[in-house]
């Protein structure tokens, strides 16, 4: 559990800019110049201010005392049925008392008297982006047009977008990585170059505010909100108007850090810029933009990220233990982990006993390790070798992966075996043949074409269109891998922007449950074309969506019946049993 | 590592060096699948399997990113020959042989091969935009999804209008090419007369064309297979990989310094 906490902690740690808000007088002149800078970045005649409204309520909703403590979904608010804006929430059931309620006005990031230069910097801001994009022009597109997947296959570039031109304003979400020197490093759509400018002042607004020991957390305006993270010498910047949270936003950025150091290490990059502070960093990166654009694109339409959970193929038991024995058997010296993917999900894990003993693997990592996997996609035959980090394992030395596919030419079937040493290649190489020998012989890969993602009709739930549920620590298997489940998305959530609006909804749920000023413990939230309920337990984290009209009672009785459906299928569904092998008689870990 | 004994190995290995997008996975994937694809960028290296007659000839086809640099000699290790690719037009290309790779080369054997080959010759040579392809399948039926922008008009298709080679300029010339080589042997302390021809060893190619391509990696089969027979001879005895003194740190579960 502690870990899973992280990108949370590591967010709660500084101090947050807040909304702009009445009860927030000192950040009071910033922020509306912000907003007014957001505004030149991104001009936008239709404003909506629902979500300054969310906001305002949530404030007002958390200085009320919060006693209505329950576990069982009994509300007794109905939401209006007459609801405009989606979303417009009726939560009807919180409890605080886990977490102490933040309060939202602690430590504004900018104060009064650093007003008159931070509206300079804002100019210089503001005139960095028009300059560079040519005076605004209007209208803009929905982003769930524009979201994700379907703009999104691994190999088209944004590198040649041009930066003045509507549709790159118009984009979801940017995501921009700069070094502490301003000096650009990755930026999602454009190119870096076409950027610097922007990317420059941006560090200046960054260092600016820190020069008043203060941290430049965020910054909102009626349609985006930009969101920075600072890491070591980089500053990783993200300008959404995908409404989501800002913990989510920074936690979405902190993958994008850690797939960096998981192809450079924390160290190297210090040792980097301690060396030479304004070091191009591009020089090192350059070829990895796909890397990263295909992080971001994963991000935004794979739940595994918001869930920080991985998500493994149904498999019977049975074939997952005949799988998990044979990559047992297949070790040599000095291989640390043993990984079998189909179709991008997890099949199964083996790993070494002492190297994990006291910690496993995060979801984190192995979403990392996915998104190479899928990057990479080398032709074929090939087997690749390559150091990685993997930042939460340790951030500051590498593993040596060899990937290869077991099923050439189709390519679904994926072997990841992770060694600490930089030469095993041949042994591990030749573990591989173990393990092909021994899957042929069993005719596992057939077997493994047969297994499927399920539909959320074998749960027998009538009005029971979707679920993600993440159970925490499996009991009997204490520190497992944190895993979830989720049934493939099908109508009416069959179209890609179908899909992604029901990703938003979750994101939505999920930023209520996990908001830090005022976490909730369950919400029914009836939206405009479904009805969602999310449940966290102290055992599990747990979204529904139920056809529009399903009546509260009905939704509680479905997900009793989904829970004991779960409990029932868990074998399948969850790797249960990973089991070890010990490959380090004398660890040089 | 008591695995390794058992291990099949193969008889002689070939390494491709060269700077990021010259095209080094383009022509192994040209030769070893018939294809032109789109690629992304190799991280760390790629290994391959190619049966040459009786024997098994392994590629290693590695990432021209500095990141992967210092994999780099760990993959020339024992290599009978290495392929040194550029971008005939890109002059930097060929620089950075000289500069970031020949270096690297140390590890491999005393008397291994070196082939220069200046790659997207289709870009900048009317004869190399030609298919050929002893398959005879259509050769420019690219299997590329998209990003046709930047080469569309280096399409080899109507093969008599040069005025369509894209305005790239060939910016490393065959002379150029040859005068490389002759530095390659002076730096490995070879005798230019003993050596292989520069001539023989100089290549231009297309991978997306397939011009030259075949003719490229069977030249250098054949030209180490001599090398192949011999370590047969000797192999029997001698461990098969040699590990380098030098480690890697292990992965202690330390966290240091993270902000
Ligand atoms: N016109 C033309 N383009 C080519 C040719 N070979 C490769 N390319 C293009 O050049 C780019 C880079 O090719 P790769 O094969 O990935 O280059 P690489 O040398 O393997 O690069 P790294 O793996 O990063 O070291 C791709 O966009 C290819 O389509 C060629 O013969 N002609
Ligand atoms: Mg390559």
């Amino acid at each position: 559990m502690e870990k899973d906490n992280r990108q949370e902690e590591e967010a709660q740690g500084v101090k947050i800019c807040d909304p702009p808000s009445d009860s927030n007088p000192p950040a009071d002149t910033l922020a509306t110049s912000l907003s007014l800078l957001g505004n030149h970045m991104f001009p936008d005649p239709s404003c909506r201010n629902d979500s300054a409204d969310v906001n305002k309520d949530e404030l007002a909703d958390s200085r009320l005392p919060d006693d209505a403590a329950a576990e069982e979904p009994g509300m007794d608010e109905e939401p209006p049925s007459n609801q405009v804006t989606k979303l417009e929430t009726e939560e009807t059931d919180c409890d605080a008392s886990s977490q102490p309620p933040d309060t939202e006005t602690e430590d504004a990031a900018v104060s009064n008297d650093q007003n008159d230069s931070g509206e300079f910097v804002v100019t210089m801001l503001a005139k960095a982006k028009l300059e560079e994009q040519g005076i605004g022009v209007k209208g803009r597109s929905s982003p769930l047009l524009e979201a994700g997947p379907e703009e999104s296959p691994a190999f088209v570039s944004h590198r040649d977008e041009d930066v003045t031109a509507d549709s790159w304003r118009q984009h979801r979400k940017h995501v921009f990585v700069l070094s502490e020197a301003g000096k650009p490093i990755y930026s999602r759509y454009g190119s870096e170059e076409a950027l610097s400018s922007t990317m420059g002042v941006m560090m200046a607004l960054v260092s600016f505010v820190q020069s008043g020991d203060n941290i430049i957390r965020s910054v909102y305006s009626e349609e985006h909100t930009v969101v920075f993270l600072q890491k070591g010498p980089l500053v990783l910047v993200c300008v959404s108007s995908s409404r989501q949270s800002e913990q989510q936003l920074r936690g979405e950025l902190l993958y994008v850090y850690y797939q960096i150091i998981s192809m450079l290490t924390q160290a190297s990059i210090s040792r980097i810029f301690e060396h030479k502070k304004n070091y191009d960093l591009r020089r090192l990166l350059a070829g990895s933009e796909k890397i990263l654009d295909g992080l971001l694109n994963l991000v935004d339409s794979d739940p595994s990220f918001l869930l920080a959970a991985v998500h493994c193929l149904p498999l019977a038991s049975s074939l997952r233990d005949s799988l998990s024995q044979i990559l047992q058997k297949a070790i040599t010296a000095n291989l640390v982990f043993s990984i079998l993917i189909a179709k991008n999900q997890l099949l199964t894990i083996v790993q070494e006993k002492t190297v994990i003993e006291d910690s496993r693997l995060e979801p984190a990592d192995v979403h990392l390790l996915l998104n190479l996997i899928g990057a990479s996609s080398a032709f074929q035959a090939g087997e690749i070798w390559t150091p990685i980090c993997l930042p939460l394992f340790n951030p500051d030395c590498y593993f040596y992966a060899y990937i290869s596919y077991l099923d050439p030419p189709e390519c679904t079937v994926c072997l990841l075996l992770l060694s600490t040493d930089k030469e095993a290649f041949y042994a591990v190489a030749e573990c591989k043949r173990k393990i092909e020998e021994a899957m042929a012989a069993q005719n596992s890969l057939s077997l493994i074409a047969k297994a499927q993602s399920y539909s959320v009709s074998q749960v027998g739930v009538s009005d029971l269109r979707h679920f993600m549920y993440k159970p925490f620590d499996v009991p009997d298997n204490y520190r497992q891998l944190t895993q979830f489940t989720s049934p493939e998305m099908e109508a009416p959530y069959s179209s890609e922007e179908e899909k992604m609006r029901l990703l938003d909804l979750y994101r939505y749920m999920h930023s209520r449950i996990h908001s830090t000023s005022r976490p909730l413990k369950l919400i029914y939230h009836v939206a405009e074309r479904e009805t969602l309920l999310a449940w966290v337990t102290s055992k599990f984290e747990l979204y529904t969506c139920f056809s529009p009209l399903v009546t509260k009672a009905c939704a509680i009785t479905a997900i009793t019946k989904l829970l004991r459906w779960i409990k029932k299928e868990e074998e399948r569904l969850f790797i249960r049993y990973p089991p070890k092998y010990s490959t380090t008689p004398n660890p040089r870990l | 590592m008591p695995d390794v004994s058992k291990m099949k190995k193969p008889d002689v290995k070939v390494v491709l060096l060269g700077d990021m997008n010259v095209g080094k996975t383009s022509l192994l994937h040209r030769y070893m699948d018939r294809k032109f694809k789109e690629t992304i960028s190799t991280i760390g290296g790629a290994f391959f399997l190619k049966q040459w007659g009786p024997y098994n000839i392994s590629i290693w086809d590695t990432a021209g990113r500095e990141q992967f640099h210092g994999l780099g000699s760990m993959y020339c290790r024992g290599a009978a020959a290495v392929i040194l690719t550029y971008d005939v037009t890109n002059w930097q290309s060929l620089a950075e042989l000289e500069e970031r790779f020949l270096s690297l080369t140390d590890t491999a054997l005393q008397d291994c091969i070196y082939a220069l080959v200046g790659n997207k010759a289709d870009l900048t040579d009317q004869q190399a935009q030609l298919a050929q392809d002893p398959d005879g399948q259509p050769q420019d039926q690219t299997e590329s999804r998209d990003r046709t922008d930047t080469l569309l008009s280096a399409c080899p298709t109507p093969p008599d209008s040069p005025a369509s080679l894209s305005g790239v300029h060939k910016q490393v010339t065959r002379e150029d090419a040859v005068a490389l080589y002759g530095r390659i042997l002076h730096y490995k302390g070879l005798d230019e007369k003993s050596s292989l021809p520069a001539d023989k060893m100089c290549f231009e190619t297309s991978a997306k064309t397939g011009f030259n391509v075949d003719a490229m990696f069977e030249t250098l089969f054949d030209l180490v297979l001599p090398s192949i027979l011999r370590k047969r001879n000797e192999n029997q005895r001698s461990p098969t990989v040699d590990l380098e003194e030098y480690r890697e740190v292990g992965s202690k579960r330390s966290r240091s310094g993270c902000c």
